[in-house]
Parts: structure tokens; sequence; C-alpha cells
């Protein structure tokens, strides 16, 4: 059985991920959920993600240009609606879904890890929780 | 927005918790902040601070168009925002509340009956048109004198205002369903026979042969109709809808779609 392959083997494998900083630590959760964004990326309609951790990220875009503005964009999104969730006593978030006119943003906090996926409208972000939760 | 629509968005807000008991807050603000309706209990600061963090979202969402819902899922309970023209209706809710209610409520039924308050609120301003137009036409068109009346032809905008008296067309929601055999035309429609008995009782002489269906996505379809035959398929609140006219709308079975009459001015058809 060949072994799950690191985070940074993945990057050179999927079509033009930017990898935004060298993985200091191994963490395991981190290289599982880059597997499953790697995978989520090649369904239909899926635009990109960004991966983040407290030391590592890896970002994947089609639009390369767009790549900060997607990412202030999924931090403001987790940052507001964290201060909703507590004015509103809902709990910890676990997930938040951002819906533009055609695009649409999914953001979870796994562990230490914040992902935020992008794609378009008519894309299955249900199925892609599941996938990410499995 | 004038103050019978805003009694009807509070009437909303009002039967929410009926509704869906576990939504335990739920208001409508406007996309610059104002509250247009919210339940009792909901502190107005809460609502402020949600309006307040939305908005200023919605600013920076330029990178996706501007931002139409919000979701946040929590361990105990879950918040929707969503947009509907110019407003946006929020609910949170407990974890114990069924999905599938909460977003028929927060994405079809409210968003719904907003479109519909929308509609019917310039519906009544039309009405009033006829006084406020007649001075334009001394204007624009030479002085008609009652005698003149008789002799001169139609002037338009008399039958303009001819069809400002007919009633705004309904809008009825209904489930679609999937229709076909040799027999079915693929260009028409089958709606409930009793709307279309309404529709006709409606209109009376003006004639109804085409209907505009609209998705929830806004794709439409002016197409030709018949009431349906079969007595079983009646009163269930389906549309059966030919194969080519669901791939135009991009539908399928079981989706909700709005229909609408269109409706020819009998006068204007004489004419």
């Amino acid at each position: 059985m060949n072994p799950k392959p690191s985070a940074g083997q993945l990057a050179a494998e999927v079509d033009t991920p930017v990898v935004i900083s060298a993985f200091e630590e191994k963490s395991p959760t981190f290289t599982s959920l880059a597997v499953s964004l790697s995978e989520i990326r090649k369904l239909k309609g899926v635009i990109g993600y960004i991966l983040r951790s407290e030391t590592s990220a890896l970002i994947d875009l089609a639009n390369s240009k767009e790549i900060v503005d997607y990412a202030m964009l999924s931090s403001r999104i987790v940052e507001s609606s964290v201060e909703i969730a507590k004015q509103f006593n809902i709990g910890e978030t676990e997930s938040i879904l951002a819906e533009g006119t055609n695009i649409k943003v999914l953001c979870m906090d796994i562990g230490n890890n914040k992902i935020a996926i992008f794609m378009e409208k008519n894309a299955s972000h249900f199925w892609i929780i599941k996938r990410i939760l499995l | 927005m004038a103050d019978d629509s805003h009694l009807a968005l509070q009437a909303i807000i009002d039967e929410f918790k009926t509704l869906s008991p576990e939504t335990t807050s739920s208001f409508i603000f406007k996309k610059n902040g104002g509250i247009i309706s919210s339940d009792q209990d909901t502190s107005k600061e809460a609502i402020k601070n949600l309006t307040d963090a939305f908005n200023e979202l919605s600013k920076k969402a330029q990178v996706i168009e501007g931002l139409e819902s919000l979701t946040i899922q929590g361990v105990e309970g879950q918040i929707n925002v969503t947009g509907m023209s110019s407003l946006y209706l929020a609910t949170v809710s407990s974890r114990a509340a069924d999905p599938k209610i909460v977003k028929s409520l927060t994405q079809v039924i409210v968003p719904t009956m907003v479109k519909l308050i929308d509609q019917t609120a310039p519906a009544a301003k039309e009405k009033e048109l006829p006084q406020t137009v007649k001075p334009i036409e001394k204007k624009d068109s030479p002085k008609v004198g009652k005698q003149e009346k008789k002799s001169a032809p139609k002037p338009k905008a008399m039958s303009v205002g001819s069809e400002m008296f007919l009633p705004r067309p309904p809008v009825n929601q209904f489930m679609v369903d999937r229709i076909s055999g040799f027999l079915v035309a693929s260009d028409t429609v089958r709606i409930d026979s009793n709307v279309v008995m309404k529709w006709r009782e409606l209109y009376g002489d003006n004639e109804i042969g085409w209907v505009n269906v609209e998705t929830l996505e806004g794709k439409t379809v002016v197409c030709r109709f018949k009431p349906i035959k079969d007595q079983r398929s009646n009163g269930k609140g389906i549309v059966q809808i030919p194969e080519k006219i669901m791939l135009r709308l991009q539908t399928g079975k079981g989706k909700l779609v709005i229909v609408k009459p269109v409706v020819e001015d009998a006068k204007e058809k004489k004419a």
C-alpha cells in the first residue's frame, strides 16, 4: 500500500497550485485535508481553495490574479460570522457559506486549519462539507 | 416601502415561529441596514450588530460580485441571511429545526411573498396613474374636446390607460411535473383547471393564450397552456411541463416555478 502523499508532493501534482509557504511541521490533519481538497478541486464547478494552518498555507485557485482578494474575503467572512454567531449564541461555528451572484464560498475550521473553498453557485457544497468531515 | 407592505412583512415575521417553532429570531432589513420588521424577542442591538457586520462584509465581497446570502452553521444553531431584491431576511434557528422547512421558508416562501408584495405595491400606485397622467396627455397631444373625442381616433394614451385597469396578473407557484407522450405538444404547459378558471373569471373577455413560466433562478419562458384534464392531477399545485420547456428553463421534476397569465386586452385585439 502506498503511503499518503505529503502536502508538498500534492502541491506539485495539482495543476497550478500556489504554495504560499513551506510546510514547517508535518501535521497529519493538514496533509489529510490537502488530499481531500485536491480531490474536491477536481469537481465540476469548484474554482479553487485556500488551506491555512498556523505555519503553512496551500492555495489553488483558477485565477491566480485574485488570490489576495479571495484570501482577504475568506478571512473577513470568518471574522464577521464568528462575531454574528457569538451575538446569537449558536455555539462554535462549524461551517459558513457566503453566496455571491455567481460564486459561493464555503469556509470551515478543522482544528487549527482554516479552509475556504470557492465554487460556482450550482456546485453542491453539502457534498463537499461531508467529504471534508469524513 | 408603503405602510401596507410593512404590515405584510411584519405579518410574515410574526408567523415565522408558528411555521418553524425552532426559529428563535427572524427579521427583515434593508441593504443600507434599516430594519423593516422584526420579531419581539430579538434585541435591536443584536439586529444592528448582524446588519452592520453583513453590510460591511457585503461591501467587501466584490470578488464574488456582491453578497446575496450568508449561512452560518453553529454547533447549537444556524443563522441564515437571504437576499430578496433590495431586502434581506435573517433567521436564527436552533439545531433541532428541520433544515428542509428552514430552507423552504427562507429561500422559497418568504422571498416569493416579498416579491408578490413588491409587485402589488406598484399596482396600487398604477391605479392612481390616470389622474396624474392627464395633464401630460394634454401637453403632448392636441387638446381633445368632448365633441372631438367621438370622431377622433382613439389616442394611444387612452389604450395605455385601458390596460392599466386590467387586474395585475395573479402569480401562482407550482411544483414541476414532467409530461410526455405522442399527443403532448412540446410547446404547451398544462395548468390546474381551477386556476385557469379563476384567471378567466378575473379577465372576462380578455384572452389568455399564453403564460409566463419563471423558475426561482430567474429563467423564464412564455408558452401556450392548457388546463389539466385529469381531475386527479388538479388541486395538487403542480404544473405539467414537457421536456423541451423544462430544458429551456433548466428545471426539473419537483422544482418550483412561478406562473403568470399573459393577458391580451380584448379592446385592443378588436382594434
